[in-house]
């Protein structure tokens, strides 16, 4: 597991600080903004930066690897948070805490206080690797969406090369909205929109919220109105395994101009954890119900992929639609992958991923 | 509830396929026809249009959008130009059956391109817009005039992002330098060979001489380029065709999966004598056997087989966005993303058009590398390119499928406003449709499993195909 904040010494600082750090002369970033911060000395633990004339000391075994990274230094804290890692792909900046919605499966459960920091974010965006995809999570983004479009347009009129994925419920546009998002480049925004069921008696049951079906029929419409590049996304659950594939029909129907529809395995971590005996669903067990609804919407010309699948967990007809999704800070292998022919392209499992609670079938291959 | 209008057609025995203008389509029977015209359909059938998105609440809500969405995206758009087939040369080493006027004996002079007009396709490459190119060389042999291809290819890989090249080649003479050329990775061969070595030599060769030379030239390609580079289309005469299952191997033999049957398209004179709707009376029957023989040998085969244009027709039935033929789409704009440049500089918009206007009768040229594209030509034969309007094709439950085809109707009756069901392209289509609908429906296993690889699925599920039945 790659940790996503250290340990520093404490630092004389009374606003939050966004900073990059460098760890070689003449890296790929140029040191000419204030936001830059160059490694001056390190050894097996420790690893020191120049912040303006004060030394910045940051507890890690690895210090080249911090190379480029764009970090938030809180006063009074004595952790970092490594905003956006400059080797990685999955960075993922967490707007809110907050959200409307309670689905049975999320990873990040709600919380009732919000911390803005906005600016902080828009200072990191400008700090980030050119052609960048920088991943807006929650909680609810859109809670804040007045915040969140003002973020967005400047972020993109300063960095139009960073492209974001958003991840939103989808319960909070309405046609107002359309002002906003026209103004934004909607090529480089992918929304990822979560959708249970077509049946919306059996996905309000899931986000345990009365009357978010059909809010999200009217919003995803709105979306796709204005140009959306649009990701739906369904968790495999027991409580929706059997809608899978009317929810294929329903798509391609009536979200026909969505870009991609994923099937996503539970992520054992938050309410999915204390769920997961209910909501577990072993598709290495028994694969038919999302057969047919891979062959339905794809071949109806919906590009669908699967989203934490491990490849031994699903039929080998059906591995192309797999994808490598596990972020990887949070990904791991079992023993039973050393040696596995398909472990380079396999997703593999969560760090919390427990074994024996989990997929029946999982075999080297 | 608002219902979409729908549109019908017998299928099978008693059963009706409806389908509507963005392409969702559903099987039903007469007593379902007449609950609709009379307005008096159930709440079932509600349910049911409901589901296949044929029907919504109110104007605006998510299922209309889902409608106007599905039928926005058949439509072919206008793209940039971005397509060429150049004919550098009009000299043959070849003297098939069906190519008399396509074609100058290889000896003769004046049928090729000089340095003036190398240099105007050139600039006119250089003059586009678009940042990716395709070039299809044609002929005649252009392989006989390899320094213009190479010429041609450098200028486009230095002058586009992507560019990609196909040399429609009669693979009879190739020198060493022209494998060379044909070797690298940009660049794919598309030849004919029809069907079985007996066909070939009958229709093409004319001696086992020449006819070795093709079939050794053919597997020299083949282990060369490697089978994805390769395409191999066969032309069939239906009064005269060989066995399905013998073109069927002989194209397996070669590891070839595509067969693209092209049915004998006789020009001028030859298309009285052959007597057409006979032909298309036979072409329809050589067509379903040999999909039958197809669907048959994929049931067991390692590495299954496709009819490329019935992969297409069911492909366009069920998702959008297949707009890459230019015989199926719509509206099929001409003259706007795809130009022909011939051997003595005319401009065409597709090369059919370049086919029937050598013939003589009609002259659809849309200009010359001299004095450029005659924008009102252009606009003149886009007069009536989509079926939207067609007052035949509105009431055609395949119209979000289809698509007209105006050079075809000027090639063979001089005009495009005839009744649609009196012309070729029609009364083919109506029949590929037909056909495709009657396997899409079929509980055969055997058809299922060729259905799921033709349309690049791993299993064909039939509630894409649904029934209210
Ligand atoms: S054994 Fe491990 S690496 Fe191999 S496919 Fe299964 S989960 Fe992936
Ligand atoms: S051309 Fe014929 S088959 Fe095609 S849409 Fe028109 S009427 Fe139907």
């Amino acid at each position: 597991m790659i940790d996503l904040q250290l340990k520093v010494d404490p630092f004389p600082i009374v606003e939050p600080l966004v900073i990059r750090l460098q760890t070689v002369q003449a890296s790929r970033f140029p040191a000419a903004s204030e936001n830059d911060a160059m490694l001056v000395y390190h050894d097996e633990n420790i690893a020191d930066f120049d912040v303006g004339g004060f030394s910045l000391r940051v507890h890690t075994t690895d210090a080249q690897s911090l190379d480029g990274d764009v970090v938030l230094v809180t006063p009074g804290r004595n952790t970092l948070h490594r905003l956006i890692r400059a080797s990685s792909r999955h960075n993922t900046l967490l707007i809110t805490e907050q959200c409307d919605q309670k689905c049975i499966m999320c990873s990040q459960p709600p919380k009732k206080h919000h911390t803005d920091l906005f600016d902080y974010f828009l200072q990191a965006v400008l700090l980030a690797p050119a052609q960048t995809t920088i991943g807006l999570s929650g909680g609810e983004p859109l809670l804040h969406k007045a915040r969140l479009f003002e973020f967005l347009e400047k972020a993109q009129s300063a960095r139009p090369d960073i492209r974001f994925h958003i991840l939103t419920n989808g319960q909070h546009f309405d046609k107002r909205d359309r002002t906003s998002l026209s103004a934004l480049n909607m090529r480089s925004i992918l929304w990822g929109v979560p959708i249970y069921a077509a049946n919306a008696a059996a996905h309000d049951q899931i986000v345990v919220k009365a009357g978010a079906h059909k809010t999200l029929q009217k919003n995803l419409a709105i979306l796709g109105t204005c140009g959306a590049v649009l990701e739906l996304r369904t968790v495999l659950l027991n409580s929706n395994v059997l809608h899978l594939e009317d929810l294929a029909n329903h798509i391609t129907k009536h979200q026909s101009f969505a870009s991609v529809w994923a099937i996503m395995q539970l992520e054992n971590i938050g309410y999915a954890r204390m769920n997961w005996d209910r909501e577990f669903y072993d598709s290495s067990f028994s694969f038919v119900d999302v057969a047919k609804a891979i062959d339905l919407a794809t071949g109806r010309g919906m590009e669908t992929l699967l989203y934490n699948f491990p490849l031994c967990s699903v039929p080998s007809e059906y591995r192309r639609f797999c994808v490598a999704s596990i972020s990887d800070w949070k990904q791991k292998y079992l023993s039973t992958c050393d040696g596995c022919s398909l472990r380079s392209t396999c997703t593999g499992f969560f760090e919390w991923y427990s074994e024996n609670k989990g997929f029946k079938g999982i075999v080297a291959q | 509830m608002n219902v979409w209008p729908l549109q019908f057609r017998k299928i099978g025995e008693n059963d009706l396929l409806f389908s509507d203008d963005s392409g969702s389509f559903f099987r039903s029977d007469d007593l379902f026809l007449d609950r609709y015209i009379q307005g008096a359909l159930t709440h079932e059938d509600a349910e049911f249009l409901a589901y296949n998105g044929q029907a919504f609440e109110t104007d605006g809500d998510f299922a209309f959008s889902g409608f106007a969405s599905r039928w926005a995206k058949r439509i072919n758009t206008a793209g940039d130009l971005s397509y060429f087939i150049l004919v550098p040369t009009l000299r043959c080493n070849l003297m098939c059956d069906y190519c008399q006027v396509s074609r100058a004996a290889e000896n003769a002079s004046g049928f090729d391109w000089d340095r003036d007009t190398l240099e105007q396709v050139i600039n006119l490459l250089d003059k586009q817009k678009a940042n990716q190119v395709k070039v299809e060389f044609q002929g005649g042999e252009p392989l006989l005039r390899l320094d213009l291809l190479d010429a041609i290819r450098n200028f486009c890989r230095s002058r586009f992002e992507a560019a990609e090249f196909v040399v429609c080649t009669n693979l009879q003479t190739v020198s060493e330098e022209a494998w060379q050329f044909l070797e690298a990775p940009d660049t794919h061969v598309s030849t004919s060979f029809d069907g079985t070595s007996k066909f070939h030599l009958k229709q093409r060769t004319k001696t086992t001489t020449v006819q070795r030379q093709f079939e050794a030239n053919l597997d020299v390609a083949l282990t060369r380029l490697g089978v994805d580079r390769v395409s191999a289309l066969p032309t069939i005469d239906p009064s005269d065709c060989p066995d399905p299952a013998a073109v069927i191997h002989a194209f397996a033999a070669r590891s070839l999966t595509s067969i693209y049957l092209r049915r004998i398209n006789y020009q001028g004179f030859a298309r009285k004598k052959y007597g057409f709707d006979s032909a298309l009376v036979d072409w329809r029957q050589y067509y379903r056997r040999f999909i039958a023989a197809l669907i048959e040998y994929n049931t067991t085969a390692d590495v299954p087989m496709e009819e490329y244009y019935l992969t297409h027709i069911l492909r366009r039935i069920l998702q959008s966005g297949h707009n890459n033929h230019v015989d199926l789409r719509n509206p099929n704009w001409l003259g706007k993303d795809l130009l022909v440049i011939d051997f003595n500089g005319q401009l065409y918009p597709t090369d059919e058009a370049r086919m029937v206007s050598r013939i003589g009768k009609i002259d659809l040229s849309i200009g010359s590398l001299e004095d450029g594209i005659d924008a009102n030509r252009v606009a003149t034969l886009n007069s009536n390119v989509s079926n939207f309007d067609d007052p035949d094709c509105v009431h055609c439950a395949y119209k979000a499928y289809c698509g007209l085809d105006p050079i075809d109707d000027l090639s063979r009756y001089g005009r495009v406003d005839l009744p649609r069901h009196q012309t070729d392209h029609c009364k083919s289509h109506l029949d590929l449709f037909d056909y495709a609908f009657s396997l899409l429906y079929s509980a055969d296993p055997t058809v299922q499993k060729s259905l799921a690889i033709w349309i690049g699925v791993p299993n064909y599920n039939p509630k894409i195909a649904p029934r209210t039945l």
